[in-house]
């Protein structure tokens, strides 16, 4: 993985992803390396979409350690209230202040300005290999869901 | 065939009804072997004002009028806004492993299926609309919600209106209809219906129960076995009403973004309408228009009940009245007109949640904020 953020990403089907980012296509949320050693966390668009428009978020305070497949936060949205999933374990090191005060940037700006947690990694090369990586794999896994959930009428057609 | 327990309950306390129902959740996280999902139908002892999940209570519910009246006040881990709950409303619940594969907002159709089915066996035709409601002909009949717990566990809620007692709810309530006497009345009941009212028979929760039961049955494909609850889920109950749901932690707690509300006019050839907002943050939580008519037309209604959830910018606001108000002809004035009008009554909110983020006490129908009027010719009706 690059250490240089793709900033423009690519669209399948209408949702844009990033060829640098690992994707937990099943929970929605993306992983970006960082030159640091740590990595960041956020929503991807589609998860953005589906959940409708964000009311509340909020985030355990930096310095929890967390688990993957633990719960980092809550987010109350149009449809649901329910957890936001770390994909990746390690301590939190720092939130996205702006994210909790205006949940609308992470609608805005999923890749960057909303960007949710930070955390040292505990073990972030078993993690990603649980993660979807790669322009091919992210093309196939992200495009299927997309397909399921307009199939299933979560997206309209 | 897939079994579901079904659990039955009558005249619970606040605090007690939602707990059995988190206690419930921890039997179905997703690392264990998967619990027999459960349907809990249950009625709450008269009365129970619950607020959602991230509203402020004291915005939301007029605790002086709630001991008055005796009734208890608490929060639902679900979202959305204030409900009374009481013998003539049917609570139900639905507590399973969350499928991963499978999208909350399918859930919460899915789900809400069963209810639907239910009310259709008394030739009550109720239909999944707006965000989060079943409504009957336009008018809600049933709220719905969804809580995902950080373990894997699924609660689906719903208040099915089997009878509601409209001056009490208004008078516990601290919606923006509460303060307008017998014009609130009517407003509610333009917006709301129950199953009395549908099928002219009086009804409660308790009587509701079994056809709503048949309903889940019949639409999800699965038999109910009764049930009750397991001294370890008892147990879990009881520790869960002293560690949080009789705590003022959980009841009074406040969440990052600060909720508000304002009014503003919108004049129209039909006549003068006054509209309220509240707000959390800057998404809108529940908007209604009252004023000179008797019934606002069909497109503002739509318009009105679109508001809710939707972000107060202009793209928002400007594409929901594209959508349903057209070119305004239905209102007599140009969409542009009421969709400054929104804009105008949000900002007021948003800047009175910074003025006062801390205020207590029930924060509708504020004072006009002068800093920040929405037109000249509303200045003074505000």
């Amino acid at each position: 993985m690059t250490e240089e953020v793709d900033m423009s990403g690519r669209s399948i089907d209408g949702f844009t992803v990033r060829d640098t980012l690992a994707y937990d296509v099943e929970r929605h949320m993306w992983v970006e390396r960082r030159p640091d050693g740590r990595v960041r966390v956020g929503m991807d668009p589609l998860g953005v979409e589906t959940a409708g428009t964000l009311a509340q978020l909020d985030f355990v305070t930096a310095g929890t350690a967390v688990a993957r497949g633990e719960a980092f936060g809550t987010l109350e949205a149009e449809k649901f209230v329910g957890p936001l999933v770390s994909p990746v374990g390690g301590t939190i090191v720092a939130v996205n202040a702006d994210a909790i005060e205006d949940p609308g940037v992470v609608e805005r700006e999923p890749y960057d300005a909303g960007w949710m947690i930070e955390i040292e990694p505990s073990d972030v090369g078993a993690d990603l290999a649980q993660l979807v990586c790669g322009a091919d794999s992210i093309t196939e896994r992200f495009g299927q869901r997309v397909q399921e959930y307009r199939r299933d009428g979560v997206l309209a057609e | 065939m897939t079994r579901w327990r079904l659990l039955r309950d009558d005249g619970v306390g606040a605090a007690e009804g939602l707990a059995v129902d988190e206690a419930l959740m921890a039997g179905h996280a997703r690392d264990a072997a998967p619990g027999q999902p459960a349907l809990r139908l249950y009625t709450y002892r008269d009365h129970a004002a619950l607020c959602g999940r991230h509203q402020h209570l004291h915005a939301e519910i007029d605790t002086e009028a709630c001991a008055r009246a005796g009734a208890e006040f608490n929060r639902r881990p679900t979202g959305g806004g204030a409900i009374v709950m009481g013998a003539g409303q049917l609570g139900v619940a639905v507590i399973t492993q969350a499928p991963v594969e499978k999208h909350p907002k399918l859930l919460l159709e899915e789900f809400s299926n069963g209810i639907v089915h239910g009310l259709a066996k008394l030739g009550v035709h109720a239909e999944f609309a707006g965000k989060n409601d079943l409504k009957v002909d336009g008018r809600k009949i049933a709220g719905l919600g969804l809580y995902l717990d950080g373990a894997g566990g699924l609660l689906f809620h719903s208040s099915v209106l089997a009878d509601l007692d409209v001056e009490f709810m208004l008078d516990v309530l601290a919606t923006p209809a509460s303060k307008l006497g017998q014009a609130g009345v009517d407003a509610v009941h333009q917006r709301i219906t129950t199953v009395s009212r549908e099928t002219g028979q009086a009804w409660d929760g308790e009587r509701l129960r079994e056809v709503v039961a048949l309903g889940f049955a019949e639409a999800l494909g699965v038999d109910l076995d009764d049930s009750d609850l397991t001294d370890s889920e008892r147990d879990r109950a009881v520790a869960l009403v002293e560690a949080k749901y009789s705590t003022d932690d959980w009841r009074f707690q406040r969440t990052p973004r600060s909720d508000a509300t304002a009014s503003a006019v919108l004049r129209t050839p039909l006549g003068r309408l006054r509209l309220y907002l509240s707000m959390q943050g800057d998404v809108i939580k529940s908007a209604l228009f009252t004023g000179d008519l008797n019934a606002i037309p069909e497109e503002l209604a739509e318009f009105e009940s679109g508001l809710k959830w939707t972000r107060a910018t202009v793209a928002d606001v400007s594409a929901l009245a594209r959508r349903t108000l057209g070119d305004g002809t239905a209102v007599g004035i140009g969409t542009d007109e009421v969709v400054r009008v929104v804009l105008a009554a949000a900002d007021d909110a948003v800047h009175r949640a910074v003025a006062a983020p801390e205020r207590e006490g029930s924060c509708y129908f504020p004072e006009p904020n002068p800093e920040t009027p929405t037109s000249e010719s509303e200045g003074a009706d505000r």
